[in-house]
């Protein structure tokens, strides 16, 4: 167990008193954020990135980090409490959840939710732990022509599994390639869309995009929603929950587990869609699925383990392949990009305590999050009262400042400030900013290393199926890209719907969240 | 430390022009702002790098500024302004007030080989700054992988017409040193761009690319690891890290590039700032901490005077135009 070593390493990475503050710092924060709706992990990131400048790049992802499953806890509190989802990623735990505040039983719905998201948490950190030296071994394969093979993959499965409305995530998808274009072209030298201007040379950094998009977009458009006054929040006791509902339970935090993992680590995946394919899981499995709705321990177990799975995993692309999951996932590439480090299939063996720092400390976070998530509760939902009018312009100010502060730019500032009106008028349109700057970053990956496999086969396209890896991948984008007839065949094929597992099952669930919506 | 006693008058020579300062605030607008080599420097020096942080020349800007700032008594502090190789901050730099607190630190590469690559707007030229003093210079090697079987630059001759090479970049070293080379030696290749060193070594690693040319500083772990085979160096002498490897020069190749680096000031900088600048500078790098740096980060010094530099540079940003224009090489298509 020669490869267990560096993990254990990690440990003492994550117990350095710094790196422990820096923890503890984000998940409460992630908290804090999941509990106000509008304000997601996203934005929050994006507005924070600039001040993590300053300190070691390990304390810094730790941090980032921990705001994202951070939130996917704090989520479920307004949820449960106030029909309120905090968070996209907790909008199912409302059907379940607050049914079961309205009857007494809102402790037992969050502390059936908190030990959820740990189980779901930890399962995935186990994963990753396992999976990611796997695909590390692999580091010295992956070349232009993989590379070139998954960022097509990436981009075509942001368009077609992201939530929402799937023409509007192309366009935005289609924005965001164009985007990647501006620049000097690093195979030739010549300028694209500069316009002469020497700060556009070396094309539109990926930073204040993010800011302007997540960060300044979501502000703008929050404080334009009319904000329900908060209700008195349902009375919480009885937070242990009994023998018989973690029994109930416990299935589906298990399944929760498997199917936020999983969803979590595809491109385009995340918290949002594994919740709610685990609560439409959940339901299809129920033997009496009008249970649903009403309360059932089932509907708030399963979607709140899946999404903190997901949570956690969506980080195995990241760091061992060096491509984004999901949005936030690329604002931490942004992240460790302003910290010098290149994320890679050569991150685990360069920069080892980097990496077993980062995923040892989502151990330590969840069991913080466990922890305070309950006994924080009250001091929570009292952070709703605060008025948009108020916290609007703190933060719009907070992020301008950390926008001049990474490049000490001007120009920068002028991006964000563009991009948060590109930002306001997608939300206001209905275009998701997430496919965007997917495609943002994942097309100058494709750009230049088709290019660069080109060159190296010469001009010879069948090079890309010479290679085992890029093949795959390609066969896989060749699956994924013909699926919707598959499984528009197999539906007019189907008789009885008895596949619960697999592809089928997924489409199933897709349309079922439909009438949940 | 014998310059103790220098410094604390200094030192207090500062505070005293500070509180002078001070107080002459609100009346001070339209008075004489050139300051002279006495009262400077009056505030903090800022030393504004053209590239990333965590990069080696802002590491070299951030080791330099420490013992600089230590022989001001003010604060210097490193500033990063990525873009266009550094050409938006040497602009910016150049445009600012010529009262010696706003330096940058610059890259040969910058002055003698992107003119090569870009267009007008973006290309910089000696004209625009003083150089105060020269700093190090930092070698780049052509290294092959493991499985190509190459070792020297006769092996790759013979592999001719069947190897691809990575360079870090259209209008840098590598690629420049690369291309004159294989052009001299009637070699081809295909040529691949990365967008820097890490990438293009770990093309190597994996033999998508068969040669590159880096850094040594980013070379060197590999090297030692025996994960690449470095197969010449391009400086002018051999690198004293990697003594064993040959440079072109000697093996009858003229392609003498390396990266160099150097501080410069705005034009018009007083004549007394800048002695005072440059003593500064001396003692950085006469310092035990910045000599430690330089061998840690495998970096010859090349501490030269600002004209020397200034002539080195115009002569190398010569001599590379001539050996383009010789070869017919076009760094940009």
């Amino acid at each position: 167990m020669d490869f267990l070593q560096p993990a254990l390493d990690g440990f003492s990475v994550v117990l350095e008193p710094t790196n422990l503050l820096y923890c503890l710092l984000g998940v409460t924060i992630g908290m804090l954020i999941g509990v106000l709706p509008g304000l997601g992990p996203a934005a929050t990131i994006a507005i924070l990135l600039p001040l993590t400048y300053g300190v070691e790049p390990v304390t810094a992802i730790i941090m980032l980090a921990g705001i994202f499953y951070g939130a996917q806890y704090g989520g479920t509190i307004t949820s449960v409490l106030l029909r309120l989802p905090g968070e996209a990623s907790s909008v199912v735990t409302v059907f379940d959840g607050y049914m079961m505040a309205k009857q007494g039983r809102a402790g037992t719905a969050l502390g059936i939710a908190a030990i959820g998201s740990f189980v779901g948490g930890t399962v995935a950190i186990i994963g990753l732990t396992f999976l990611a030296p796997l695909v590390a071994g692999f580091a010295l394969d992956f070349g232009p022509p993989e590379y070139t093979a998954l960022a097509l993959l990436g981009i075509l499965l942001v368009a077609t599994i992201s939530n929402g409305n799937k023409s509007k995530a192309l366009i935005a998808a289609c924005f965001g390639l164009l985007l990647a274009t501006v620049g000097r072209d690093i195979f030739t030298g010549g300028e694209r869309f500069t316009f002469g201007n020497v700060n556009l040379a070396d094309g539109i950094d990926f930073v204040p995009v993010a800011m302007g998009l997540f960060g300044l977009g979501e502000i703008l458009h929050n404080l334009e929603e009319r904000h329900r006054a908060a209700k008195a929040p349902a009375k919480v006791s009885n937070v242990w929950p009994s023998g018989a509902d973690l029994r109930q339970a416990s299935g589906s935090i298990g399944r929760g587990s498997v199917l936020g993992f999983f969803l979590g680590i595809l491109p385009g995946g995340g918290a949002t869609i594994s919740s709610m394919a685990a609560y439409a899981m959940e339901k299809k499995r129920a033997k009496r699925p009008e249970r649903f709705g009403r309360g059932a321990v089932e509907g708030v177990a399963g979607p709140e383990t899946a999404n903190n799975a997901a949570a956690t995993s969506s980080f195995i692309p990241l760091l061992t392949l060096g491509i984004p999951a999901n949005a936030t996932m690329a604002l931490m590439f942004g992240a460790l990009l302003i910290q010098g480090v290149t994320p890679g299939p050569q991150l685990v063996q360069q920069e080892p305590e980097l990496f077993w720092g980062v995923v040892n400390s989502m151990y330590i976070g969840n069991i913080l999050l466990l922890i305070m998530s309950i006994p924080l509760i009250g001091v929570f939902v009292r952070i709703l009262r605060v008025r948009a009018a108020i916290l609007g312009p703190i933060t719009a100010l907070i992020t301008l400042l950390g926008a001049y502060t990474i490049n000490n730019s001007m120009f920068d500032v002028t991006l964000v400030v563009l991009f948060g009106a590109i930002g306001y008028l997608m939300k206001k349109y209905g275009f998701e900013p997430g496919p965007l700057v997917l495609a943002f970053v994942l097309g100058s990956l494709l750009e230049s290393n088709l290019r660069r496999s080109l060159l190296v086969f010469e001009g010879d396209v069948t090079g890309f199926f010479a290679r085992p890896i890029s093949a795959t991948l390609l066969l896989l984008f060749l699956l994924v890209a013909a699926l919707p007839l598959i499984q528009s065949a197999l539906r007019r094929r189907r008789t009885r719907g008895t596949s619960p597992e697999g592809m089928p099952a997924e489409d199933s669930d897709r349309t079922s969240v439909k009438e949940n919506a | 430390m014998h310059k103790t006693p220098f410094r604390q008058a200094l030192l207090g020579a500062t505070a005293v022009t500070a509180a002078l300062a001070l107080t002459a605030c609100g009346g001070n607008v339209g008075g004489n702002a050139q300051a002279s080599g006495e009262d400077f420097p009056t505030e903090p020096v800022t030393l504004t790098v053209g590239q990333a942080a965590g990069g080696s020349t802002d590491l070299i800007a951030r080791a330099v500024a420490e013992g600089a700032s230590e022989d001001l008594g003010v604060p210097m502090p490193v500033v990063n302004k990525p873009g266009a190789n550094g050409a938006l901050a040497t602009q910016e730099v150049a445009g600012a007030a010529a009262d010696g607190h706003d330096l940058v630190l610059l890259n040969a590469s910058l002055i003698t080989i992107t003119p090569l690559a870009v267009g007008e707007e973006e290309a910089v030229s000696l004209d625009d700054v003083e150089v105060l003093k020269g700093l190090s210079q930092d070698d780049y090697v052509m290294v092959a992988s493991k499985e190509s079987g190459l070792k020297t630059v006769e092996d790759v001759k013979n592999a001719s017409g069947t190897f691809s090479y990575g360079t870090t970049g259209v209008g840098t070293g590598s690629q420049l040193a690369q291309t004159i080379l294989f052009e001299q030696a009637e070699i081809t290749g295909t040529e691949v761009p990365f967008d820097s060193g890490s990438p293009a070594l770990t093309a190597v690693l994996g033999n998508q690319v068969q040669v590159a040319t880096i850094q040594l500083g980013e070379a060197k772990p590999q090297i030692d690891a025996g994960e690449v085979v470095p197969i010449v160096v391009f400086s002018e002498e051999r690198n004293e890290f990697l003594p064993d490897v040959p440079t072109a020069v000697e093996s009858g190749y003229d392609v003498p590039v390396a990266q160099y680096r150097a501080v410069a000031a705005p034009n018009g900088t007083p004549q007394e700032v800048k002695d005072r600048l440059v003593e500064a500078f001396d003692a950085a790098l006469a310092s035990e901490a910045y000599q430690q740096f330089n061998e840690q980060n495998l970096l010859t010094p090349r501490e030269i005077s600002g004209e020397e530099v200034e002539a080195e540079w115009t002569e190398l940003a010569e001599r590379y135009q001539q050996l383009v224009e010789e070869y017919d090489i076009s760094l940009a298509e």
